[in-house]
């Protein structure tokens, strides 16, 4: 079948023809387009920079998103420090364990613990320490300052054990290598900056800078306490080069031996899922923006094509009046389109494919992962599939017009525009073309009922747009003509045929509405960071109080300031095993509630139901239970995993798995900043463990920062052991990384609206030989400068304020949304906010608008006139 | 009526003009002295390339001669800046072009009313549909130029130039892109309006005929008159 037949004009004859006479017709339509575009590609330039951005956007997410999983899948042995590591929580693995360990391969074991660092002066900070053995790293390469055996750092030397530490740590406490400090009860030397840690993504985020030291020095400290928070990892390097099924079998191995220990099994295939989901949760979001930009291209590709097609017309016509069907007229123009679309792709994915070399090597360095970086061939593909698509979805409605361009029309002066719908195949091709993309966008989608809502969201939001233009047009026309002629003419031309309106409305209103909403979220995030939570939060938080202390602990706070306010609950750390029977790594949860499945918890017991919560089903034990033990949860997490009163969780707690009943639901303000848990269990669930406590402080009156630091300096002498953290502190450096976050997301959406502004600059130019041709005329009836300016000015502006008005409800519904409903905060109009994105819109669009019109006012008007 | 008590009309004095940069720069008009009293049709002939439509332009202010005098309804043209010549023609002179030149998205009555508008005019659309209706198209007001006929269009656009009530009008070959019956529907509407309206008509036509159908006929060739006669 030839592409003439493919496009409609199929008699029987041609649906006979051969194979060589759809060569012939390829090769034909080949040479039309290359006679065609040996004539430049202009009225294209925008068309292909949209889809190049597009194009060039999602290859770059999904490039970098690639090199950093492959990088984390290749390294995993480097990240996890080993092929297998077995973590237990709050105690040490048993002789039995160890001995079962240490025949499997090459043990190395490595602790976590959270401290406190207190410096001579006093001052103290926390730190995430790392007690490591005599072998670390086993694979890698560990980077000090200065640069010398890491045993020779850490070795005690004259009773002295020797540390390394993060950079941030030597800052904070104004130290400078070789200075001691007191960790727990010992004194330590930090004798070199810790720069390159292989195995830091292993060990997760942490409270505060690295502290490296070794293990008898950490056991020297006096703070592996029973009941302790500390995390050890058991780390088994088997021998030689292991293929993968050998580190599963031993995975298996250890599970079956031991289903009692409730350790954590990372496998060096998984070394570091936290890490492997941000970096998912992250391309998801970038390609989002990425899509939104190629969306808003669409329009541009649209518009550029509508633009085409109306220029090619007495063209298009005189090769129907030579005898071309309209099928071979469409195959010809979409053709050239898509040979644009290629070439833009093609800027797009070198552009794009280039960027991770650009990233890893300027940024490279900061990332704790060696990073390989390689030609993506996947990410290409799949770039230039959406470059082509998106060509198509936007492109085949108006050259489908291009088909019934009647050749009468080239017997009348001119060609007019033409508005109707195409042929219902064109229409079947565009469908299945949007249908194409929406597809590829939700298959490829980490999160595919986001990507679900994204569809939706963007179709919505193309047809609100399309609603608000064809509104304000309706509206312009139904208005009374304003009695000064400039003010005429800039109304009459918001709704006159091939007005802007729709245009700048739906290109410019996208790249607002996004605008608004971030500048909206971030304001209101960092209002509530910095204002109404940090008023009613409590000044500090308390962790791992040691049990025989905790009442000694509340006397000596309250003996420091009366008038403060203290809350302590028990703390353990636990980890959910199974849910209703069903192991936990392979129960299904929703996403908002996995992460409770993932590694230990927080978990307390308690007789009273805590404060900041309320029991919405079931029941709270009475005072004194010594039933079968009990849990209540909350319910975001109980509706997430799908329980009811009455199912049973398993807990793994102290290496002892206990099975537990829910006997209630609850609902928790977590932002009153009380102390509260997902999990609060009978206190007979625990009767007898070892655990810490965990504490807050709240001040009377509002303290000051020496008051603070005072307070804390005193705890850290009094309680070593004891880790303080100011909330003060905490809500600073969240606000910051708000502020970094939404700037990275600003950085990212200026993607979308560089793509939104480049739309806008194309439907504003498409329509501006028109616009130099009414201003000749209109300067041929008497128009001056001043006249034609203030009406192109009224005109521009009062798109520019329309525009602006939607985006500023649809940004600041879609922020209200967000911050309400998924955030559960209170919302702040932010004016500042709305003011700043209405004087964007108003300047964008008249001083885009006025440029192209700026030109003609000064010209006479006769050159034109020979022209027209 | 002639009047040639008041100023005349048109006063072209050794009237040069030219065009282009370089060598690719033509001397068009090298001297042209026309002088056209109020209420006279004269026919401007010759030759493509003589200069006949550049003259009509230099006349209509859309064209600045580089030398000599150019006085138009007593104004004289070189001493106006370009939006004095603007103001000046809205009020002043009416064109017909061969090409229309309608803004193709307005519609008959906004076309029609725009040199009314932009001259202030606080009727200018009762005025504007008058004018229509006074070319036989009170019927399709609302109608957009692609809408319309040739002649139709044609007929908008004489009704345009004479809207604001012009001292001069000024037509360039405004049967050019029309049949011949509909070309002398309009020329019989253009002579008739223009003598209902007392205005002076230029007229720039190859059509000898047609020429003939004006009070005077002048013939260019070169850029010089070449000859200046009365027709009747």
């Amino acid at each position: 079948m030839t592409l003439e037949a493919l496009a409609g004009e199929a008699t029987p004859a041609r649906k006979a023809s051969s194979s060589w006479q759809a060569i012939q017709t390829i090769s034909r339509i080949l040479r039309f387009v290359k006679r065609d575009l040996r004539g430049g590609i202009k009225g294209f330039g925008i068309f292909i920079a949209c889809i190049a951005i597009g194009v060039g956007a999602i290859t770059a997410v999904g490039s970098v998103s690639r090199t950093l999983t492959d990088s984390l899948a290749r390294e995993g042995r480097v990240i996890l420090g080993a092929d297998a590591a077995f973590v237990t929580i709050q105690r040490e693995a048993t002789a039995e364990e160890l001995q079962w360990l240490g025949t499997k391969g090459k043990l190395a074991p490595v602790a976590y613990l959270r401290g406190m660092v207190r410096a001579d002066d006093g001052n103290a900070v926390l730190v995430e320490s790392k007690a490591v053995d005599s072998l670390w790293p086993a694979h890698g390469k560990a980077v000090t300052a200065p640069s010398l055996p890491i045993q020779d750092l850490l070795a005690e030397r004259d009773g002295v054990f020797g540390a390394v530490a993060d950079p941030l740590l030597f800052a904070r406490l104004n130290l400078k290598v070789g200075d001691t400090v007191t960790f727990g009860e010992r004194r330590i030397a930090l004798r070199a900056e810790l720069i390159t840690e292989p195995d830091k993504l292993a060990g997760g985020i942490g409270f505060g800078p690295r502290l490296l030291l070794s293990e008898a020095a950490l056991r020297a400290s006096g703070l592996l306490q029973p009941g302790s928070l500390m995390r050890w990892s058991y780390r088994i390097t088997l021998p030689g080069e292991a293929e993968e099924t050998a580190v599963q079998a031993l995975v298996t191995d250890a599970k079956t031996a031991f289903p009692q220990a409730g350790w954590d099994i990372r496998s060096r295939m998984n070394a570091s899922p936290q890490f492997s989901k941000q970096i998912e949760r992250f391309t998801q979001f970038l390609t989002l923006i990425g899509l939104t930009a190629l969306m808003v291209g669409g329009v541009g590709v649209a518009n550029a094509t509508q633009g085409f097609v109306e220029r090619k017309r007495p063209d298009l016509a005189t090769l129907k009046s030579l005898g071309a069907t309209g099928g071979f007229v469409f195959t010809l123009s979409l053709t050239q389109v898509l040979a644009l679309a290629l070439l833009g792709s093609l800027i797009g994915i070198v552009v794009g494919s280039a960027i991770p070399f650009a990233l890893v090597s300027v940024f490279g360095h900061l990332l704790p992962l060696p990073l390989n970086v390689q030609w993506q061939g996947g990410e290409v593909l799949r770039g230039l599939a959406y470059g082509l698509l998106t060509t198509l979805a936007f492109a085949v409605w108006p050259l489908g017009r291009a088909h019934d361009v009647p050749v009468s029309g080239l017997f009348r002066d001119a060609l007019e525009p033409d508005n109707r719908w195409p042929r219902w195949r064109y229409i079947l091709m565009t469908v299945l073309a949007v249908t194409a993309l929406v597809g590829l966008a939700i298959v490829f989608a980490w999160d595919r009922r986001i990507a679900m809502l994204y569809v939706a969201a963007a179709a919505a939001a193309f047809l609100l747009l399309r609603l608000v233009g064809v509104g304000v047009m309706r509206l312009a026309r139904r208005l009374p003509r304003p009695r000064q002629a400039e003010a005429r003419l800039a109304l009459a031309n918001l709704h006159r045929p091939g007005a802007l309106t729709p245009s700048v409305v739906l290109s410019l209103g996208l790249g607002l509405t996004l605008l608004v909403a971030l500048g909206l979220i971030d304001t209101n995030l960092r209002q509530q960071l910095t204002g109404s939570l940090a008023a009613k939060a409590p000044s500090f938080f308390f962790m791992d109080i040691p049990n025989a202390d905790a009442n000694r602990f509340d006397a000596f706070l309250k003996s420091q300031d009366s008038d403060v306010t203290i809350e302590r609950v028990p703390m353990m750390r636990g980890r959910i095993i199974a849910v209703k029977g069903i192991p936990a790594e392979t129960y299904k949860a929703s996403e908002n509630a996995a992460w409770v499945l993932e590694g230990d918890r927080g978990i307390t017991y308690a007789e009273q139901i805590p404060a900041n919560s309320r029991i919405i089903r079931g029941e709270w034990w009475p005072v004194g239970y010594r039933g079968r033990p009990l849990v209540s949860m909350t319910r975001e997490i109980a509706e997430g995993l799908g329980l009811n009163l009455g199912d049973e969780i398993t807990v793994n707690v102290l290496g002892r798995n206990i099975t537990v009943q829910i006997a209630s639901i609850r609902a928790v303000e977590w932002t009153s900043f009380g102390i509260n848990f997902v999990m609060v269990f009978s206190p007979n669930t625990f009767a007898g463990a070892p655990h810490t406590h965990l504490a807050t402080l709240t001040f009377a009156k509002p303290p000051a920062s020496i008051e603070e630091s005072k307070l804390a300096r005193a705890v850290s002498l009094a309680f070593p052991a004891v880790s303080s953290v100011r909330i003060r502190d905490v809500l600073q450096t969240a606000s910051e990384w708000v502020g970094q976050l939404t700037l990275a997301m600003r950085g990212a959406s200026a993607i979308a609206l560089i793509s939104s502004i480049l739309v806008l600059a194309g439907a504003l130019a498409a329509g501006q030989a028109a616009r130099i041709k009414d201003a000749v005329v209109m300067k041929t009836l008497g128009a001056t400068r001043r006249q034609l300016f203030m009406a192109y000015l009224m005109e521009y502006g009062l798109l520019g304020a329309v525009t602006a008005v939607f985006g500023l409800f649809a940004g600041t519904a879609a922020a209200y949304g967000i911050i309400t409903q998924v955030m559960r905060l209170p919302f702040g109009m932010d004016w500042s906010v709305a003011f700043s994105s209405l004087a964007v819109a108003l300047l964008v669009t008249v001083i885009l608008g006025l440029i192209g019109t700026w030109r003609i006012l000064g010209q006479k008007p006769a050159p034109y006139l020979r022209e027209l | 009526m002639l009047d040639r008590s008041s100023p005349p009309a048109i006063l072209l004095d050794n009237v040069h003009l030219s065009l282009g940069q370089g060598p690719s720069r033509v001397h068009i008009l090298q001297g042209v002295n026309l002088l056209i009293p109020r209420g006279e049709a004269v026919g401007l002939v010759g030759p493509s390339g003589s200069g006949k439509s550049t003259l009509l332009m230099v006349l209509a202010g859309l064209e600045r001669a580089d030398q000599g005098q150019v006085s138009i309804d007593g104004q004289d043209l070189l001493k106006l800046d370009e939006d004095g010549l603007a103001r000046f023609r809205g009020r002043r002179i009416g064109i017909v072009f061969q090409s229309f030149h309608l803004i193709p998205t307005m519609t008959a009555l906004e076309n029609v009313a725009v040199p009314l508008e932009l001259g202030g005019k606080a009727n200018a659309f009762e005025r504007a549909e008058q004018e229509l209706q006074a070319v036989g198209l009170g019927h399709r007001l609302s109608h957009y130029p692609g809408q319309l006929s040739g002649g139709e269009q044609q007929r908008v656009a004489l009704a345009r130039a004479l809207a604001p009530d012009p001292a001069i009008l000024v037509a360039d070959e405004p049967t050019g892109n029309l049949d011949e019956a509909t070309g002398n529907q309009i020329i019989d509407l253009l002579f008739k309006l223009k003598s209902e309206r007392g205005a002076t008509l230029v007229l720039v036509t190859h059509d000898l005929n047609l020429a003939k159908r004006c009070d005077r006929m002048v013939r260019i060739r070169a850029g010089l008159i070449e000859s200046d006669s009365m027709v009747r």
